[in-house]
């Protein structure tokens, strides 16, 4: 059996053991969106300009709070070593375990941000372009993520370290995000903004795996 | 560009003595073109016609605000030398760009609140140079608290550099994505060379003031980078005899 497709099922294997992990940020998400309506002004005008900030930030925080798990557990007991050494090129197996990571993790969030748009009064074709902000967007951050976890790999208590690097590497990304969003609510073109994430998309996959691998590398020495 | 001599000022010792010599020049000349341009700037310029003295300054928050950016390509590019042919110079010159270089952005921030408060009638705007700016202090701080974090000095040396890499690749992105929003900062005045939209007697002490900050700059991180050879190489012989 190919090594890709026997990792890929290994790590969801692994993922629905620590099932806690992917529910915390699942919970934050939608914690996060319902609250604020709540909190604050709850009209229908304001609640649509908002939205996009608040999808974006949400899931921002979502990603990174269950992403210190990322690579630590398999750290630990020597998974990362023993796919160093396998036959397969180090850099697509962790493509692998990051795709496998972000169906986990991020693809509940843009399932269930249907129902948290619908809370905004946000209706019909603007849901999908949250869904696919979402998308985009998640798809970038997961690669953000899996560079920054594995870079601070070796330091005991990462929380804040993790947090300063990740914050200014993932702006671009939360900007056109929610610039996104408003274009499609206020009904201008999204199209100049969609084609950004797209393009930061694409950068981070032929770039991400690279990078993460050589910190991976960096952190096993 | 021959690769000799890069390895040649690679090598501990040799970048020692180099920068040994090169230091008090750079140090001395940078302190006179900064003590010049400050009389010239202060004193000698005139007022500006609408926002009199408190324009003057733009003397030590253009310098501190150019500083700031191409020490963090400094940083970078050093950092990719070391990456490259593993250079521990390489390193001690990017660890020691570091702090500098979150001075001065950190510098220009405050001198740019400093001439906001008066001017615009606020000290922050969410403007996109603003905004970058503070973007690269946290990526300068996300550099200097990773290499601290680190314990063992390869692996913090490399990790940090890494870092240093993404942030290169990283600032125009996000100097693009923050400009997106309308800007309120004033267009730069010395970029446009051929015509320049500020008088003789104002420019020449912001030019020397640039000059100075940069090869002050250079004689800083002489310094910095010396003592960081230094400690790495502590148990070597060449130390000793020095």
């Amino acid at each position: 059996m190919n090594i890709h497709f026997k990792l890929f099922s290994r790590e969801i294997r692994v993922a629905f053991k620590r099932w806690t992990d992917a529910l915390t940020g699942f919970i934050l998400f939608f914690l996060i969106a319902i609250l604020f309506p709540l909190i604050s002004d709850s009209n229908k005008e304001f609640l649509l300009t908002i939205v996009g900030p608040i999808m974006m930030f949400s899931a921002f925080f979502a990603s990174m709070l269950s992403m210190q798990n990322m690579f630590k557990p398999d750290f630990q007991n020597g998974t990362i070593e023993q796919l160093m050494l396998s036959k397969g090129s180090f850099v697509s197996l962790i493509l692998t375990k990051t795709i496998a990571y972000w169906l986990f993790t991020s693809l509940p969030l843009i399932l269930i941000s249907s129902l948290t748009a619908s809370i905004y009064f946000v209706s019909g074709s603007g849901i999908l372009i949250i869904q696919l902000t979402l998308l985009l967007s998640t798809l970038t951050m997961v690669h953000i993520n899996a560079f920054t976890a594995a870079i601070t790999l070796g330091i005991r208590y990462p929380g804040a370290l993790m947090t300063l690097i990740i914050t200014p590497i993932t702006l671009p990304i939360l900007i056109f995000g929610s610039k996104t969003i408003e274009n499609s609510i206020l009904g201008t073109d999204i199209s100049g903004p969609l084609y950004f994430l797209t393009g930061m998309m694409m950068l981070s996959f032929f770039l991400g795996p690279w990078i993460t691998a050589s910190a991976l590398k960096i952190s096993m020495d | 560009m021959n690769l000799k001599k890069i390895y040649k000022y690679g090598s501990p010792p040799n970048f020692y003595r180099f920068v040994m010599k090169l230091e008090p020049w750079c140090l001395c000349l940078g302190l006179l073109m900064i003590a010049i341009g400050s009389i010239g700037g202060l004193f000698v310029a005139p007022k500006d016609y609408q926002m009199g003295d408190a324009f003057r300054i733009i003397y030590f928050h253009v310098p501190s605000a150019y500083l700031s950016m191409s020490a963090y390509a400094a940083m970078g590019i050093s950092s990719i030398i070391g990456i490259v042919w593993r250079s521990n110079v390489a390193f001690a010159v990017a660890k020691s760009i570091a702090p500098f270089g979150a001075l001065m952005t950190a510098v220009a921030l405050i001198t740019g609140m400093l001439w906001g408060k008066p001017m615009w009638g606020t000290a922050w705007v969410w403007d996109a140079r603003l905004t970058s700016e503070f973007i690269l202090l946290l990526l300068y701080l996300g550099y200097i608290a990773l290499h601290a974090t680190i314990k063992e000095q390869k692996r913090a040396d490399r990790a940090a550099s890494l870092l240093a890499i993404l942030g290169i690749v990283n600032l125009p992105i996000i100097h693009y994505s923050v400009v997106w929003w309308n800007t309120l900062h004033q267009a730069s005045t010395i970029s446009k060379l051929d015509s320049p939209s500020i008088v003789g007697e104002m420019l020449w002490p912001l030019l020397l003031m640039i000059i100075g900050y940069m090869i002050f700059f250079v004689g800083v991180i002489c310094r910095g980078g010396s003592a960081e050879v230094l400690m790495r190489e502590k148990r070597s012989n060449w130390v000793k005899e020095v």
